[in-house]
């Protein structure tokens, strides 16, 4: 068995940032009382300023696939390795720019076109939400300890922005006017935003830069028992009953699916506290089994979607004497925005070119998704 | 408590720790209960509420009782403990009555719910009870309080709330369900008061937390057996 090492990392983030009273001009206004609700949403997620890839006038500036090449791009150039070197991609997003086909062949072309050098490689295509970043990263590390590849490339995007113009949801605002749908809709809104992100496993450590040991890797898919959560593709009722409810089910085709609200991204706020407890949960087992020990963790990187949410896990954790001090809590949430499956990478990027880790500091990174509550743990040494 | 044994460092957070895992496997193994898979679902119906209301009765109608007993079984060197499972029997033991007005006010015959038997989880979880109960200084019930008051704190406003508003029915017919959660705040810090006091031991200490599981296994299955007479 070889190791895995995370030998370099990159960060693309579309166009300039952008600060909290511009967000509307980006992605619109649904209607009067968008702006009030945003305001409260903000006040949670005290996120300051985020990336889009919508200009001013309300265009689209690119593609979810080009975002990801370029973050895999700037990782490649950022370590020793060319394009011809890489013999896997591994690709994480939500929702792909295609329904068909899958977003690491738009990903692998885009990367084509960018690095001439790139060639064939094989590719890992993971459509969840934010675990997904977990899931290519995991494939990634088991190919390189299986000996079976030598330079596997991983990204995580996002193209969350193209969801929330106005227009997804027009055609059905007798659903948003129930509150609890309103504040699902609007929560999402006003939290996630656009980015990309790629980190480089290989077998053996850089010599010209940190790198970083993957000690392991879980993953644990809770909807065994937990419900969807976060979803697109249903309304919230239908979303139990897939084969009546799903999008592509409607009987007057998919324009009567987007005018009945079944193409809006939402998200159950009730259900996620209970999902919160449950990704816990992982985490307790993690140290019953003498995996974690949290007061050998040097530093923490957990991806959580807004500060209120942080502020409820620090509770939860505080009061099951399983506590990471906070000041061991590294985040760039606040700046770079909640980029869903490539926030984990956008946060390793600027981890890393800060220089905070010393060598044999262990690094543990959070990953959780309440699409339907999935959560995965990464520990790392650093070299 | 007896000072001139050193208590294991972390001793507490880990029975806190292992209490909290208890709570969320207990947590997540309710999310698949047929019943409360429809409740989260938004398609309960008055009668899943109504035999709800009945085999909860059968066995909250124990819970004073029990609780009786465990303050019994503890000796006169824990007299604070003594006293904080009494505190708890006074509050418990009218709860059916409140149960049982709830089952009338949705329509439910009284001489049905009083005449109702234990489900097979209800009769596995307070034979348990009164089994540990009946130990001598059974600390373990700690665990079982953890659960149950965690269910008063974290689950009953949730279903309180959401049958209510599913069913269109008042305060005073759910009162049961949100009476529970109005009165057990506070229990995580008071309950590590009580754990650093008394899981002086590992064996005290895994015990607690077994109880714990064991009771929210027991409790999950009362809820399971529902509807299956």
């Amino acid at each position: 068995m070889q190791d895995t090492y995370l030998t370099a990392a990159g960060a693309f983030l579309p166009g300039l940032p952008v600060s909290n009273d511009a967000i509307a001009q980006k992605i619109g206004l649904i209607d009067a009382q968008s702006e009030r609700l945003g305001r409260l949403i903000l006040r949670q997620n005290r996120i300051k300023t985020r990336h889009y890839a919508i200009d001013d006038a309300g265009q689209i500036t690119q593609s979810n696939a080009s975002m990801a090449a370029s973050a895999a791009k700037a990782a490649l150039e950022n370590s020793n390795c060319s394009g011809a070197d890489v013999d896997l991609l591994a690709t994480a997003t939500t929702q792909g720019d295609l329904l068909v086909p899958g977003h690491a062949s738009a990903v692998h072309g885009e990367l084509a076109t960018a690095l001439p050098d790139i060639g064939m490689l094989e590719v890992a295509n993971f459509q969840s939400v934010c675990a997904s970043a977990s899931m290519a990263m995991r494939t990634a590390y088991l190919n390189i300890k299986a000996g079976e590849k030598k330079a596997a490339l991983i990204c995580g995007s996002e193209f969350s922005s193209r969801w929330f113009r106005p227009e997804f949801y027009q055609g059905a605002l007798d659903r948003l006017a129930e509150k609890e749908t309103r504040m699902s809709a609007e929560f999402l809104r006003w939290t996630l935003s656009d980015g990309a992100g790629a980190v480089l496993f290989e077998p053996a450590p850089s010599v010209h830069q940190q790198s970083f040991k993957v000690d392991w890797i879980t993953l644990h898919s809770l909807a065994d028992r937990f419900d969807v959560c976060m979803y697109a593709g249903s309304t919230g009722a239908a979303r139990h009953d897939l084969a009546r409810g799903a999008w592509a089910h409607y009987a007057d085709g998919p324009g009567a699916a987007v005018n009945d609200g079944a193409v809006m991204l939402l998200q159950d706020m009730v259900l996620l506290k209970k999902i919160i407890r449950g990704w816990v949960g992982e985490y307790l087992r993690l140290i019953d089994d003498g995996k974690i020990i949290p007061n050998q963790v040097d530093w923490l990187l957990c991806h959580y979607s807004a500060h209120s949410l942080r502020e409820e896990l620090i509770r939860l954790l505080k009061a099951s004497g399983a506590m990471i001090d906070e000041e061991k809590w590294f985040s760039n949430l606040p700046t770079k925005g909640n980029t869903g499956a490539g926030a984990l990478f956008i946060m390793f990027e600027e981890f890393m070119s800060k220089g905070l880790a010393k060598p044999g500091d262990r690094i543990l990174c959070v990953n959780p998704e309440s699409g339907r509550a999935i959560v995965s743990f990464m520990m790392m040494t650093a070299q | 408590m007896d000072g001139s044994t050193p208590i294991p460092l972390g001793l507490c957070e880990k029975t806190m720790r292992g209490l909290a895992l208890a709570w969320t496997d207990f947590e997540a193994r309710l999310e698949r209960v047929p019943l409360i898979q429809k409740l989260n679902r938004q398609a309960l119906k008055l009668e899943d509420y109504r035999a709800l209301l009945l085999n909860l009765r059968q066995q909250v109608i124990d819970g004073g009782s029990w609780i009786a007993r465990a303050a019994s079984s503890v000796d006169g060197e824990h007299f604070d403990l003594r006293s904080h499972f009494l505190s708890h029997a006074i509050t418990e033991h009218r709860d059916f009555r409140m149960l049982e007005e709830n089952f009338v006010s949705v329509g439910g015959d009284l001489k049905d719910i009083q005449g109702g038997q234990k489900n097979l989880g209800s009769e596995a979880f307070s034979a348990f009870m009164f089994h540990r109960a009946s130990q001598p200084n059974p600390f373990d019930l700690l665990g079982a309080m953890f659960i149950i008051e965690g269910l008063g704190q974290q689950k009953a406003r949730e279903w309180g709330t959401s049958i209510r508003d599913q069913l269109d029915l008042t305060d005073d017919q759910v009162s049961f369900l949100l009476y529970h959660a109005d009165n057990d705040e506070d229990h995580l810090a008071e309950f590590e008061t009580w754990v650093r006091k008394v899981a002086i031991t590992p064996e005290i200490s895994d015990r607690i937390t077994k109880t714990a599981r064991i009771v929210g296994r027991l409790y999950a299955l009362q809820l399971e057996e529902i509807g299956h007479g």
